[in-house]
């Protein structure tokens, strides 16, 4: 990465940190208080991404929702990544009976729409945001699950680790000093790329009225509410969408920088 | 006579890069020029660019193929060319023929593209063309695929799909160079042959040895300048321009052993070896070593004593089973049958656990270093962690340990900061050396350890490899294709065919009077300038 794109990246990666942790501090308002009488403001100097229908501040809801939004999203992410490394570490290093088994489990898994998985799990749990994270997760799961398994493979057969073998290393150096870092260090840049991915599932889950019930403010609920006015009021779903893209591409672009040096991703 | 080639001034640049730079040379019919040089030279350039190919901004005074000013063709015109009266003859057969495709359909194509035959004379053509590069059973062979076909059999399609054109010139770009001594020789054959058809032949070759048999005439090439042209005679004999002389003198085959290959190194008497101890066990003892893969043998009742301080060479062509030997032999795989005997106590077969307080009796080098070392390493940490044996990779407590390895393998301390990949060929085959002498070890297995290097940096290693035995007494199991190398660097012979040892014994008479039909074959192959 130049140092330019790494300054950007990182102002980007801490503006969203500090929107998640401390909304207050960037919009000090109330996300949830209504003043019907300012109903369907336009964007202004007063609101700046206008008000909505119950005359509720756009960019205090936006600010407000990136919480839940960065969070579905990360935890998603997390889990299937986390879900993904056991599974695929386990079928590099397995047996090759049961690394059959885990690969047949994964292929199914996969041929599941991850769209169809969701709405399964949703429809066990009901919406919310937990149900989100692992529906989001579980369906993210196997793509990874079978990169791990590629990566770790591609390294056990290495001449590197042959000649950590010939220069005497008991398996638990082999897997400490080469197998893992070298593992991990492509899979970060896919994380950063399954974020954003993450982050628009977990909005669709919620435009579908399957996430983060109303009337809390989430990117996905809110471009669903505002769908219903968009002839007359098109910032209560621009600003909302907006906020999803700039994550999105953002993340996927700082995961692309990364992966620069990785190819295959 | 009108030469076949003329080249005058020939400059060839890559985005301002200077690739070849002011090469001029002449070609006639019947005739045999050799440009030799190391990577880098710009000979490959050189000579893509008599068919239009390199790929860069070619300029010259004069670039005549075949009467015709190569300058000023248009890409069609050039199509009409090559392949027809220009053809080139390339290093990898397996690359170069789909492996999709039948063999004789590959060569059908060039006689689609320039002859008006019916399918019948073509087909007919095709086994004629293989008939004469002496391929056994055309009709057969033109039907298979080039993975079906052997190393030796795919290089002599590649020729005959080079002949069906009828050319007048011939270029064969290191048509050679990854085939054992037998098939090269076979390749060179051909080639002669096409000379005394009265085509001209320009070969391309890193090998003086090699294009010795053939040339009338050599170019030596060095970063793009002709340094230094003339007859084969005058060049062998009475070279004048120092390069001409490193590259002569780098040649290992007929060489005394510890005799210095490179003009650097001083010259060593071979001199007492260091007192072996009362201990007198060899150091490597392999007995009756066996392996199979999927019922395939790989290795069938393989022995042989490598005695302490000397070196045993164990040469075969690619896939005659060296390298699975070698792997049995670092416990990397395990023998069907047969035991692998280190500094007197059992090696393989064994447990990894039992087996792992002996390897640091044993080190191993590979063709490829740069694969064996972790990306994430630099120098000074691939050291540090084979000093620490895995502990620490930080070089700070093993500073000086490290400088003192890499200054005992002749690299510049200040590389320890660098990565591998930053790293010359050469500099890398002396890390992994320096690597593989960290835990001081006895037996070392050198697994085509210059195979991938120019002649000259090749030289350099073997020097290297000479000087660290006469220092440290280790022993050295060196595997190589290179009979020439072997020779110049082994105590003993191995000579392994199909999983065999087909015969072993001193260097000097398995070389000198040899037994086995097998190894008789691969030393007339084998080229000699001394």
């Amino acid at each position: 990465m130049s140092r330019t794109a790494k300054i950007l990246s990182s102002l980007f990666i801490a503006f969203w940190v500090l929107t998640a942790f401390a909304p207050s501090l960037i919009a000090p308002a109330d996300p949830l208080a209504i003043n019907p009488a300012q109903a369907f403001q336009a964007p202004s100097g007063a609101h700046i991404f206008g008000t909505d229908e119950s005359g509720r501040d756009v960019f205090t809801r936006v600010i407000h929702g990136a919480g839940d939004s960065l969070y579905i999203g990360l935890a998603a992410t997390a889990l299937g990544m986390g879900l993904a490394l056991v599974l695929g570490t386990a079928a590099a290093l397995a047996p090759r009976w049961l690394d059959e088994v885990i690969l047949r489990v994964l292929e199914a898994l996969y041929s599941v729409p991850s769209l169809l998985m969701a709405l399964l799990i949703i429809a066990f749990t009901g919406p919310g945001v937990g149900p989100a994270i692992v529906a989001v997760g579980l369906s993210t799961a196997p793509g990874y699950a079978r990169l791990v398994r590629s990566q770790i493979r591609t390294l056990k057969n290495s001449e590197m680790l042959e000649a950590a073998t010939v220069l005497g290393r008991g398996t638990w150096l082999k897997v400490r000093n080469h197998l893992v870092p070298n593992a991990l260090q492509p899979l970060l840049a896919l994380v950063t790329l399954g974020i954003g991915q993450a982050v628009i599932w977990a909005a669709a889950l919620s435009f579908l009225g399957l996430g983060t019930p109303p009337p809390a403010p989430e990117w996905g609920a809110m471009l669903s509410a505002g769908r219903t006015y968009l002839h007359l009021a098109w910032w209560l779903s621009f600003f909302p969408g907006l906020a999803i893209v700039v994550v999105a591409a953002g993340a996927t672009l700082i995961g692309r920088a990364l992966g620069g040096k990785v190819k295959a991703i | 006579m009108n030469p076949l080639l003329a080249v005058e001034n020939l400059c060839i640049s890559f985005a301002g890069q200077q690739a070849v730079d002011a090469v001029s040379f002449e070609l006639n019919a019947g005739e045999c020029l050799a440009l030799v040089g190391e990577s880098g030279s710009g000979k490959s350039v050189t000579a893509r660019s008599l068919l239009g190919l390199s790929g860069g901004t070619v300029s010259a005074e004069k670039l005549m193929v075949c009467h015709e000013n190569a300058l000023a063709l248009s890409e069609p015109a050039w199509q009409k060319i090559r392949g027809n009266s220009v053809v080139m003859i390339l290093q990898d057969a397996l690359m170069a023929l789909d492996p999709l495709r039948p063999v004789g359909r590959e060569i059908e194509d060039v006689l689609k593209e320039h002859g008006t035959l019916n399918s019948k004379a073509r087909r007919a053509k095709v086994i004629e063309a293989l008939a004469s590069v002496d391929l056994p059973d055309p009709e057969r062979r033109m039907k298979q695929r080039s993975t079906q076909l052997s190393g030796g059999m795919r290089q002599r399609v590649l020729i005959a799909q080079a002949l069906i054109g009828d050319p007048q010139i011939v270029i064969a770009d290191e048509a050679t160079t990854a085939l054992d001594s037998r098939l090269a020789a076979l390749v060179l054959e051909q080639l002669a042959a096409l000379k005394n058809e009265g085509r001209a032949v320009l070969m391309i070759s890193h090998d003086l040895a090699q294009v010795a048999q053939l040339a009338d005439r050599i170019a030596v090439m060095r970063a793009g300048k002709i340094v230094e042209s003339g007859t084969a005679e005058q060049i062998l004999n009475y070279p004048q321009h120092e390069y001409t002389r490193t590259l002569l003198q780098a040649i290992p085959s007929g060489v005394p052993r510890f005799a210095p290959l490179s003009t650097k190194a001083i010259a060593r008497e071979p001199g007492p070896l260091p007192p072996a101890g009362p201990d007198t066990t060899a150091a490597l003892v392999v007995e009756n070593l066996s392996k199979s893969f999927a019922k395939h043998p790989a290795v069938i009742e393989a022995g042989f004593v490598l005695p302490r301080g000397s070196t045993l060479g164990l040469v075969g062509e690619s896939g005659s089973g060296k390298t699975t030997t070698a792997r049995m032999v670092l416990g990397l795989e395990r023998p069907d049958t047969g035991t692998v005997t280190l500094l007197g106590e059992r090696f393989a077969p064994h447990s990894e656990a039992a087996r792992r307080s002996l390897r640091k009796n044993i080190g191993a080098i590979y063709q490829n270093p740069l694969g064996s070392f972790d990306p994430r390493y630099s120098v000074g940490q691939i050291l540090a962690d084979a000093l620490s044996a895995g502990r620490s990779k930080r070089g700070t407590s093993y500073k000086d340990h490290v400088a003192r390895l890499l200054e005992q393998v002749e690299l510049d301390p200040t590389l320890s900061g660098r990565n591998p990949r930053e790293l010359s060929g050469g500099q890398r085959q002396r890390l992994a050396i320096a690597r593989a002498l960290a835990p001081e070890p006895q037996v070392l297995v050198l697994d085509e350890p210059v195979s991938a290097l120019d002649v000259s940096i090749q030289a350099t290693i073997l020097d290297l490899l000479d000087r660290l035995q006469l220092e440290t007494g280790t022993s050295y199991l060196f595997i190589s294709h290179d009979l020439s190398v072997i020779e110049h660097m082994s105590d003993s012979v191995a000579v392994m065919y199909q999983g065999r040892i087909v015969e072993q014994g001193r260097t000097a008479e398995v070389f000198g009077d040899p037994q086995h039909e097998y190894t008789r074959s691969l030393l007339t192959a084998l080229p000699r300038l001394r």
